[in-house]
């Protein structure tokens, strides 16, 4: 008898020509993987809903170019160990068994599952191994724009994964049904691909289920057998249901949904209300309930009453999806919405405010101030002296003691300058300083070093002649 | 040969040293230096404005009591830096713990911003005034005495910093120029303390800040003040004014970067630029923006987002401005 295995891996794609569409991911991946190790970013994340072939390409690609591939997924454990003893002897050190060096493709699939908890050390593990890996890394994930996976977007070069469309899914289901003998109605396999929705894989777990051990099937069937299937959406589905829904209760469910929780889902709410609402009069009021949102929130944290929660989830999503007024169909309007951009902008404003606070407990202690003060009264006061005169900046600075990364912040355009100035000061210092301490034994040669000493005064004169007023 | 190379902050620089520099406040030093003449102190509150020299005056007194080494018998805190009243007291045990060597029995805790700290942690502080009064004294200085609760006020001797007067500002401050050999102008100098107020350190400050540019004139002052208070803050209110919602909402965000601005900051320094004159809107429109911002000040105090109530705010004055100036 015929050895039974899943029909997702039967019909898995073995050459790069058979994973449907994704044409730019592919292109991407294999020009990528030409160039390695000289490429920006020395890993890639594939992105984009389940089941449109993410795995599938990368198997398919490490088949095709003779590549081995080395894996990992969520079932997998994450932690930083596991990580470390199972992947990095593959990427560090050279195949052992095989004379030639084999080329091998380190993937780790659904990257997004890396729960903090349990996989203590999971990302910084990855980024580690991306860093120091002598084997190209490609990594998939449906939801990359977790927070938690920050650290890592940074480094990945990052691809997109479409949805699969209706006829890509019905032609590879005709063809499945073509090679397994059975006979299947287009009203069935068109409601098969209608749950799927753009994911392959789902529907070819459906095909089969309603045809196993038999060649024929009716929609009277299909619908009894398979069962509905909970589905959660990605942050642009979610945000196009809760702005076109027409019930305060379809409002209120997107969040159940959603691969996003409420806090994710606020800050792409802050991101996008402005571009789906055109009218100023309902972009503030989807804005005020957003904020009014924002406030229960603020006060769950205060006082640790969790019941807050559902009137902060009201006022997000009830509230934002029927504020539109003054222009309605405004709701229904196709925008193309916004990753937000404060996600990306949150570590640098972080670094930021740190260097802030740094350079004001430098003045506070020197002016004998609060940094509170220090950062109202005299941040300002040397702002305007940094972009106004480079050279007593650079002086300032060396009394202040100042990193370089202080002096950058507080000259703003006038940085290089300020820096110039800042480098010989320091320069010139810690040559003194030398000189200094190799004086202190040359007892008997103190007439002639000191005769040298002016004369390097005399240099250093006209290197330092801006310092004189 | 770094001390040549380094430019203080002149009101560092010319920070009086002693009691007797400082030119003044005649009635408060008269006092304090009757305290050097006997070696004998009790707790001290200083009390007034900004800039009147409550600090100086601690370290001064201290100056002359212990003499040049005077800094291994202060210890100068930060109410509100310092992380609660725990860690005050940690650092006043530890610091009174050694003997002062010489002939003056205590040591001084110069204690900054006191009025900053709640009621219960003044309690608390009064506890540890009295722990430790056989070796430590404290130095209490704040901007508003009432807020000082009474069983401190009435453990201390109490002097009050009055607003420095035009004369006294002016004057310090064309000496510094001479002493820096600086050209200034009277008129800036004039200028100089209108800005200021009073503020010695604000004026002295503004006056470095001048002279980076060359002369202290008019327009240099103008300049530094403008330099030091940047007008994006405007423009974003003026953005959103004009129904350019997005354009204000990039401008915050690239502002808060530059920055390192906090959400309170941006609301502070809103609040200054609706009424400034340059803000060119009907006189009603203040009044509601105020309402507006303090609104959103309130929301972030009760634990909301800044960033999503700064995008709120800007919404909301994008109304504004589309209903009262189009």
């Amino acid at each position: 008898m015929e050895k039974k295995i899943p029909w997702t891996i039967k019909y898995r794609p073995k050459k790069i020509s058979d994973v449907v569409d994704q044409e730019q991911a592919k292109q991407r991946i294999l020009e990528w993987l030409k160039k390695w190790p000289n490429v920006e970013k020395r890993a890639l994340l594939l992105y984009g809903p389940p089941g449109v072939g993410k795995s599938s390409l990368v198997e398919a690609v490490a088949n095709e170019l003779g590549y081995e591939l080395i894996e990992l997924n969520a079932s997998d454990s994450r932690r930083r160990e596991d990580i470390e003893r199972s992947v990095m002897r593959a990427s560090v050190t050279r195949s052992l068994t095989s004379q030639h060096s084999a080329k091998k493709i380190i993937f780790l699939d659904e990257v997004d599952g890396i729960a903090t908890k349990e996989d203590a050390g999971g990302i910084e593990a990855i980024i580690k191994l991306i860093k120091t890996s002598s084997v190209p890394i490609i990594m998939a994930a449906n939801d990359p724009w977790d927070p938690k996976l920050r650290p890592l977007r940074e480094v990945c070069e990052m691809i997109q994964f479409k949805k699969l469309t209706k006829d890509e899914i019905l032609l590879i289901l005709r063809r499945i049904c073509a090679n397994e003998g059975l006979k299947c109605d287009d009203d069935v396999l068109n409601y098969i691909i209608e749950r799927s929705e753009g994911d392959l894989r789902a529907a070819i777990n459906d095909l089969e289920v309603l045809y196993e051990g038999r060649s024929k099937a009716t929609l009277a069937e299909a619908k009894i057998l398979l069962r509905p299937r909970d589905k959660s959406h990605d942050p642009f589905e979610t945000l196009r249901m809760l702005f076109s829904a027409n019930y305060a209760w379809q409002a209120k469910s997107v969040l159940n949904q959603s691969q996003l929780d409420y806090e994710q889902f606020k800050l792409w709410l802050e991101e996008n209300i402005a571009y789906q609402y055109r009218d100023l009069e309902d972009l503030s009021r989807a804005y005020d309930a957003l904020s009014k949102a924002d406030v229960y929130l603020g006060r769950i944290v205060k006082t640790g009453d969790w019941d807050l929660l559902a009137y902060a989830i009201d006022m997000m999503t009830v509230g934002v999806a029927f504020s539109a007024k003054k222009n309605p169909k405004d709701k229904y309007r196709w925008v193309k919405y916004s990753f937000p951009q404060r996600l990306l902008l949150a570590s640098k404003l972080k670094e930021v405010r740190e260097v802030f606070d740094d350079i004001a407990k430098l003045i506070s202690t020197k002016l004998h101030i609060s940094s509170s003060a220090a950062k109202s009264d005299v941040i300002p006061i040397l702002r305007a002296i940094f972009t106004s005169n480079p050279q007593i900046a650079a002086r300032i600075a060396l009394w202040l003691g100042l990193s370089e990364k202080m002096v950058e912040l507080l000259a703003g355009p006038n940085k290089n300058q300020v820096l110039e100035y800042y480098k010989q000061l320091k320069k010139y210092l810690y040559q003194q300083a030398v000189e200094e301490k190799e004086k202190i034994p040359a007892h008997e040669t103190q007439r002639s070093s000191s005769e040298t000493h002016k004369k390097e005064e005399k240099s250093s004169k006209s290197l330092l002649s801006f310092v004189k007023k | 040969m770094s001390s040549k190379l380094e430019e203080l902050l002149w009101v560092e620089k010319y920070r009086p040293k002693s009691l007797k520099d400082i030119v003044n406040q005649e009635e408060v030093v008269k006092r304090l230096m009757k305290f050097v003449e006997e070696k004998n102190m009790p707790h001290l509150l200083f009390a007034g404005p900004p800039g009147t020299g409550k600090t100086t005056a601690a370290l001064a007194l201290a100056h002359d009591l212990y003499g040049e080494e005077w800094r291994k018998y202060v210890l100068e805190l930060n109410a509100s830096d310092e992380r609660g009243i725990t860690v005050i007291r940690t650092k006043v045990k530890e610091f009174a713990r050694s003997k002062v060597p010489g002939d003056i029995p205590f040591k001084i805790v110069v204690l900054d911003e006191a009025d900053n700290m709640t009621a219960d942690a003044q309690q608390a502080l009064r506890r540890i005034m009295e722990m430790y009064v056989e070796t430590t004294r404290f130095i209490l200085i704040a901007n508003y005495p009432s807020k000082i609760i009474d069983p401190i006020q009435s453990r201390c001797a109490s002097f009050r910093f009055v607003p420095l007067k035009k004369e006294d500002i002016v004057y310090r401050l064309k000496w510094i120029c001479s002493q820096e050999k600086v050209k200034c102008y009277d008129d800036a100098l004039e200028v100089i303390y209108e800005i200021s107020q009073g503020d010695m350190r604000k004026a002295i400050n503004i006056l470095q800040a001048a002279s980076t540019l060359g002369e202290v004139t008019i327009s240099n002052v103008y300049k530094v003040v403008g330099l030091a208070h940047p007008k994006e803050v405007r423009e974003i209110i003026q953005l959103a004014l004009a129904g350019k919602f997005i354009e204000a909402r990039d401008r915050l965000r690239e502002l808060m970067i530059t920055y390192g601005l906090s959400g309170s900051d941006v609301l502070k320094q809103m609040h200054r630029e609706i009424f400034s004159a340059d803000l060119k809107i009907p006189e009603d429109a203040r009044v509601i923006l105020a309402d507006y911002i303090g609104e959103i000040q309130f929301r972030i105090i009760e634990g909301a987002d800044d960033e999503v109530q700064l995008t709120a705010l800007l919404a909301k004055i994008t109304l504004l401005g589309s209903k009262t100036l189009r």
